[in-house]
């Protein structure tokens, strides 16, 4: 059943129904705005609160925490009477807005006056030899197994990239009675200790911190700081990996089942360069992000970013953007006065200054060495949805392609069903360092809807052959 | 070893399903990409150039390597809840899917 023809007109539809989006939606429903909150998900929380299953029956007397506030989180919409669109895909937002999803059985198109963009972050992951072998996953992919679906990833596992991610799933997986093999941070131990004193402004983050480090020295995990995985072949019954230390150049053999890798996240921009919102480039920030002013509106009217979207500043921080972003929009919308504007955002704006100092230290925490870009083997794939690699992106700049779309047409790069997302941030840093200009210089990939795979008979739809408008054909 | 980790959720009722005619054990709803990885079948489908094997990535819906088929239809299996009797295709499915 198709239902592209039933059309339902929103004052707001909030894209992503995670802390921010969330918060935002809030904040419109209770100044009487029509709001829809669109998420891929079965319920609120986005990828950190992620739900569990529905049919999970929760123990009363064992809670984890990130499942009671996810809870609240769908209490909270629901008292709200905010309508719902849980396991809807949105594929394609075009201006004026119209925002088109699908789920497992239709396509549906909604129309809004106003858009929160609240679809966060997915992780970096910077490739190296081996990284495509099945059995290879991201850390975020570790935390979402951990917490929301109640597994331990595997019996054997090697934790490796860097930043909070590391600590975070070593923590999980001990805490409900796995073993690591080893962690291999990129960062070294006093990089660490240095970041105290910033993190430390983040007391509850903080303390969480400081417990998960505390079972990985109680657990007696083998930490290989300032090191970087360099290779991984599949071997009987796991994988071998050699690991490198990038201080002194030794290099090290461990052998595990599965390797979980991450280097931070980055936000996801499908929808802002879908609707040509203009960008800007902030390594600190997580890469491309939507070019947004002090209240989070976007270059394009009506349009808002809520959450790590605007940049990377975590969950805490989440629920305050989503508020600012909404509060701008209520204000644009002239439903609160200027007086009530300027309170409020004050109020946020020094709530969120206090995160910023902690972004900003896991930010480089999360900071990619150069020779984590520079020692990547030319035939390791770039690109894993084209199987493009390191040679032939390079081969391309030789050949004139001096950017990043340029690069994808000529290869293929960025074509395939991720439409970039887990390439484009490596790609852009290998030509950058290869033609040693910077980054902003190679521009970003155009969005190009779908942005998700949508199948095709859902798009199609049911119509009678009469109602086709007919054109004239080209002459010959 | 069970990988499931217990304390905190119940599960839902045992079921089976299907992947290349192998029958796998999980409990209904529980989210198909997770379930073939800790079963050790974590090689879900080809890449299309190399050829080369390539499983579950990023679990949140962006990167698409955790494609299969069900029923012969292709899905990212990270965004499906296990249904009794479900049928799973892995592998080099691309040959095995019925092409319109």
């Amino acid at each position: 059943m198709i239902l592209i023809n039933n059309k339902t007109k929103y004052d707001v539809i909030v894209i992503g129904a995670g802390p921010s989006g969330v918060s935002s939606a809030i904040n419109c429903a209770k100044r009487g705005l029509k709001v829809l909150i669109v998420d891929s998900n079965h319920e609120a929380g986005g990828q950190i609160y992620r739900a569990p299953p529905k049919t999970y029956k929760s123990i009363p007397k064992n809670k984890l925490e990130e499942n009671e506030i996810q809870k609240k989180m769908s209490i909270e919409l629901k008292n709200y009477q905010i309508e719902t669109a849980y396991n809807h895909t949105v594929w394609q937002v075009s201006p004026g807005f119209k925002v088109n999803a699908f789920n497992d059985f239709s396509t549906i198109q909604w129309e809004t006056k106003s858009l929160i963009i609240a679809t966060g972050t997915y992780e970096k992951i910077i490739p190296f030899e081996g990284w495509t072998i099945p059995g290879v996953i991201g850390l975020a992919a570790c935390t979402v197994m951990l917490k929301s679906h109640h597994f331990i990833p595997s019996k054997k596992i090697i934790l490796a990239g860097n930043g909070p991610l590391l600590i975070l799933v070593a923590y999980y997986i001990s805490k409900f009675g796995g073993k690591v093999d080893a962690i291999v941070d990129t960062c070294s131990k006093l990089d660490w200790i240095r970041s105290t004193l910033s993190l430390i402004t983040n007391q509850k983050n903080f303390n969480d911190g400081i417990k998960w480090i505390f079972k990985i020295f109680l657990n007696r995990i083998p930490v290989h700081s300032n090191c970087k995985i360099e290779k991984a072949v599949e071997v009987d019954g796991g994988i071998k990996v050699k690991i490198l230390n990038l201080k002194t150049g030794e290099y090290k053999n461990i052998f595990s089942e599965t390797i979980a890798i991450g280097h931070g996240l980055t936000p996801s921009t499908d929808i802002t360069r879908l609707l040509r919102a203009e960008h800007i480039y902030d390594e600190h920030k997580g890469g491309w992000i939507a070019k947004v002013d002090r209240f989070l509106r976007s270059s394009v009217n009506g349009v808002y970013l809520a959450g790590d979207g605007a940049g990377i500043s975590g969950a805490l921080a989440a629920s305050d953007k989503g508020l600012l972003a909404s509060t701008a929009l209520l204000y644009d919308k002239k439903i609160i006065s200027k007086k009530e504007f300027d309170t409020n955002t004050r109020k946020i704006k020094k709530k969120l200054d206090k995160y910023e100092v902690f972004a900003k230290a896991i930010s480089k925490l999360n900071s990619i060495p150069k020779k984590l870009i520079e020692n990547i083997h030319e035939d390791t794939i770039i690109c894993r949805c084209e199987d493009i690699t390191k040679k032939e992106i390079l081969s391309a700049v030789d050949q004139g392609a001096k950017d990043i779309n340029q690069i994808k047409s000529w290869t293929r790069l960025g074509m395939g069903p991720c439409q970039g997302r887990t390439c484009q941030y490596t790609a852009s840093k290998i030509i950058a360092e290869y033609l040693n200009c910077e980054i902003e210089n190679l521009g970003y990939l155009t969005g190009r809807s779908p942005i998700r795979p949508v199948p095709i008979d859902r798009v199609l739809g049911d119509f009678d052959y009469e109602k086709i408008t007919k054109v004239e054909a080209a002459p010959l | 070893m069970d990988l499931r980790v217990s304390s905190y959720f119940d599960r839902s009722k045992k079921v089976n399903i299907n992947v290349n005619n192998m029958k796998i054990e999980a409990y209904e709803g529980e989210c198909l990409a997770v379930v073939l990885f800790v079963n050790k079948i974590k090689k879900l489908r080809l890449s299309p150039k190399k050829k080369q094997s390539r499983g579950m990535f990023c679990l949140m819906g962006s990167c698409q390597e955790c494609a299969v088929l069900i029923d012969d239809k292709k899905v990212i299996s990270c965004n499906v809840f296990i249904k009794d009797g479900m049928k799973i295709k892995v592998g080099d499915f691309d040959k095995q899917q019925n092409k319109i």
